[in-house]
């Protein structure tokens, strides 16, 4: 085994590795931060690249891609308050504030070294842990993912602002628009009103270029912003001892992040936003959390980097993908002739620990291209309002269209601006919706899952075979009951 | 100073693109002039997506124009489906489906689209038998015991498939309904989770496809019990015609469609370039990493088992609802 992992890290330490990782993290990043693209696309295009590489070299570089791509996605999600994806929602809370403040710079540093911090980590604990992480993962089905899902909802609406109950209904009111469509289950056809375009359901990418990018144009356009001072607006560079403020949230995410990453199925959205509720209630200030709290981009970013380490384990232990981004992955392993399976690490084990000293040097790499890349990002705010916010729009659209190049979706871009824009004039919070929205289909998923596998006596199925999951739904009305009373009483002392 | 070199720039710009128009459509253009458009109605990531990358990087050198893969899921793959359905028939935009959304979904929704009449098949690729498997611990030694245990206990058993109506899915019904036994179906979102659940011990029984299955059969982890089709994959397990299971049952069929109405020249240069890239070494040696066989059929061939399966699908979906 220790042969292998010396073996392994001589052979990743080559320069054309180097090269193309770089290559990769910098495409990522591009393709990440230019909403309507995703990296999930940015892979599957590049993936016959790596057909023709050396495994060494061309898993690297889907790696990078894959890395860069989520930090870029929280470029847009902080300059222009235009997450591209769930993961970068709970980034662009506190992170699009900050820039208000003309501290865009300090925010894309921290969201870069929270997510290289907590990757890291994530991959060294999964380096060092991976077989009993693989059966942890086992343990996981579809009645302790309702009830994880079930709970992570409840968290999100008790801490997300000082009226729960207008939480409670943005939820619901987002668990609803994802059961528009066909049923996931069933396939019978829920509130389509017989037409085609609503049947695969509500796209996730105009709703929230929707409510969060298209109410804050509007704001800027109605205050009249013309004489923001533009040199001011990126202002400083991160520094040390801001990052060490940050410091014990940015473990404390690393750590919530890994763990969500072991649960199959949940994924960087889940925990991105527990990582930043779990901030917020752990803060002195939770008042400051959404106004522009550094600490938050922080939690945030932290924790839905840390998701990547353990969500290769099952695809390296077993050969079974968790998501989309890992099947592409599997994709380019066999394509290589490297069958990811309980044998991989026996019959190329040295190759393996490549792959994953790789993926740690990916993460320092990407330190550095994405601290040079930072001032030319953040460049962009200093553009003058009368052009930035056309850009903002046309970026908006472009990106809403050209993710399905399907018209109706720019009808629903419109129809979640009008509707972001009256929310927020009526100081309603758009999150919990939105979480509502991208949880929900997963959450019913699982739900229907295990009326089916209860056969019908759900009580004695829980009882006699699912006591984990039954003590969790047991405890997370009372968890919901606390979290809010203490944050209350904290809102209500500040 | 600067505004008239723009203007004129952009009419000559304007005037240039106007002329390459003309120059690149006259009425009898040779095919293909440009990319071709390969639609998959799935989403990124699945086998599906993965045999279209390695297609659609070989095609081009036998057909001279790139090929495109553009992934438009939704609706359980109707979306795609429809755009290529409504696409104009010049042979530049095709669908690469399989047969469950293909010939099934017409039976059990109402579609924008008719499947038969509004495609024809331009050829097969490959195809990929399911295998019923079994943990390697699980006290079922063959088919016949799951069987009879099934048929003792009625709905007892756990089947995990990759969901309603899919490829795991119909084959497991069609068994149950020729065998007449009953398994608790559970659905997973997909192939891996459904494994992921037989190996966890949530379920009894399961069906995989042979490139997902290889690892985990080297290292102990199931047992296979039947494999669709009539000759044996694996030399020590029987097929599904050894066990009582005859017909096009268990098979997922990967194929080009293009819309109805193309040009007969068109659709023999695409069959021509297909047939030609299912003997390319790169491919062949890509599809076989993949775990993928490659079993090419004429897009006449393949229409012929389109007509077998809607038969098929179609008392399947009404034995299934009619309860």
């Amino acid at each position: 085994m220790i042969d292998q992992f010396f073996e392994g890290f001589a052979m990743a330490m080559r320069f054309d590795t180097m090269a193309m990782m770089s290559i990769g993290l910098f495409a990522g990043m591009l393709v990440g931060a230019l909403p309507g693209f995703t990296t999930l696309m940015a892979m599957a295009i590049l993936l016959p690249i790596s057909f023709f590489l050396e495994p060494i070299v061309g898993i690297p570089f889907l790696l990078g891609i894959y890395k860069g791509g989520i930090f870029g996605g929280s470029v847009p999600a902080i300059l222009i308050s235009m997450p591209g994806t769930g993961a970068a929602v709970a980034t662009s809370r506190d992170g699009y504030k900050l820039t208000q403040k003309g501290k865009s710079r300090k925010a894309l540093d921290m969201a870069l070294f929270s997510s290289v911090f907590g990757d890291t980590s994530s991959d060294f604990f999964t380096i060092l842990m991976i077989f009993p992480i693989a059966y942890m993962v086992m343990q996981f089905g579809p009645p302790e993912l309702f009830a994880v899902l079930l709970m992570s909802l409840v968290i999100i609406a008790a801490t997300s602002g000082a009226n729960p109950l207008k939480a409670l209904i943005m939820m619901m009111l987002g668990l609803w628009l994802s059961f528009i469509g066909t049923d996931p289950l069933g396939g019978v056809e829920r509130f389509t009103f017989g037409l085609f375009d609503l049947k695969s359901g509500i796209p996730l990418l105009p709703m929230l270029i929707g409510v969060f990018a298209l109410p804050e144009v509007a704001s800027v356009v109605i205050r009249n912003e013309q004489g923001r001072k533009l040199a001011a607006l990126m202002g400083e560079r991160l520094q040390f001892s801001e990052f060490r403020r940050c410091f014990k949230t940015i473990c404390r995410s690393t750590v919530i992040g890994t763990g969500i990453g072991i649960v199959p199925g949940l994924g960087q959205v889940v925990a991105a936003m527990m990582g930043y509720s779990a901030a917020k209630n752990a803060s002195d200030h939770p008042e400051t959390f959404g106004e522009g709290e550094i600490e938050g981009v922080a939690a945030a970013e932290a924790a839905n980097n840390a998701v990547n380490g353990p969500t290769m384990v099952p695809l390296l232990t077993l050969g079974i993908p968790g998501d989309n981004v890992t099947a592409i992955l599997l994709g380019a392993f066999v394509a290589q002739g490297l069958r990811p399976g309980p044998q991989l690490f026996e019959e190329q084990g040295a190759t393996v620990f490549a792959i994953l000293v790789a993926m740690v040097i990916a993460n320092l790499l990407f330190l550095v291209i994405g601290y040079l890349s930072v001032p030319m990002f953040s460049r962009l705010v200093t553009i003058k309002t009368s052009i930035l916010i056309p850009m903002v729009i046309m970026f908006s659209f472009a990106g809403t269209y050209v993710y399905r190049s399907d018209p109706t979706d720019l009808l629903i871009l419109v129809a979640f601006g009008i509707f972001g824009i009256i929310a927020k004039s009526a100081r309603f919070d758009v999150m919990p919706m939105v979480m509502g929205f991208i949880l929900g289909p997963s959450m019913e998923y699982a739900f229907g899952q295990t009326v089916a596998m209860s056969g019908g006596n759900a009580l004695g199925f829980f009882l006699t075979e699912r006591i984990g999951a039954l003590t969790l739904l047991i405890a997370t009305p009372i968890m919901g009951y606390l979290l809010w009373k203490r944050l209350y009483s904290n809102l209500k002392a500040a | 100073m600067l505004k008239t070199f723009a203007k004129k720039s952009l009419a000559a710009l304007a005037i240039s693109g106007a002329a390459l128009a003309t120059t690149l459509s006259p009425a009898y253009a040779e095919y293909p002039e440009k990319p071709v458009t390969l639609v998959i109605p799935l989403g990124a990531g699945g086998s599906h997506d993965l045999n279209a990358r390695i297609l659609t990087s070989i095609v081009p050198s036998y057909l001279n124009q790139a090929m495109i893969v553009r992934l438009t899921p939704g609706a359980g793959g109707q979306k795609g489906t429809q755009e290529v359905a409504n696409a104009p028939a010049d042979g530049y935009t095709l669908l690469f489906t399989h047969n469950y959304i293909d010939m099934l979904q017409q039976y059990v929704e109402n579609l924008p689209y008719d499947p038969m009449a509004d495609f024809v098949s331009v050829a097969r690729i490959n195809f990929a038998p399911a295998s019923v498997i079994v943990r390697a611990d699980s006290p079922f030694l063959t088919f016949e015991e799951l069987v009879a245990h099934a048929k003792e206990h009625p709905g007892e058993l756990q089947l995990g498939h990759s969901g309603n109506w899919g490829a795991f899915f119909v084959p497991a019904a069609q068994m149950m309904k020729k065998l007449d036994f009953v398994m608790n179906m559970v659905p997973y979102q997909g192939g891996g989770p459904a494994m992921q659940a037989l190996l966890a011990g949530d379920s009894d029984m399961s069906l995989a496809f042979p490139s997902t299955l290889g690892e985990l059969l080297k290292a102990g982890k199931i047992r296979v019990l039947a494999t669709a089709g009539e000759e044996r994959v694996y030399d020590d397990v029987p097929s599904f015609t050894e066990v009582g299971i005859d017909g096009d049952i268990g098979f997922m069929h990967r194929f080009v469609l293009a819309p109805a109405g193309t040009p007969p020249e068109v659709l023999k240069k695409l069959e021509a370039a297909f047939a030609e890239t299912s003997k390319d070494e790169t491919f062949l040696q890509l599809m076989g990493r993949l775990g993928e066989s490659v079993d090419p059929m004429t897009g006449e061939e393949y229409h012929a088992l389109r007509e077998g399966q809607a038969v098929a699908y179609q008392e399947l979906v009404e034995e299934l609802t009619s309860q």
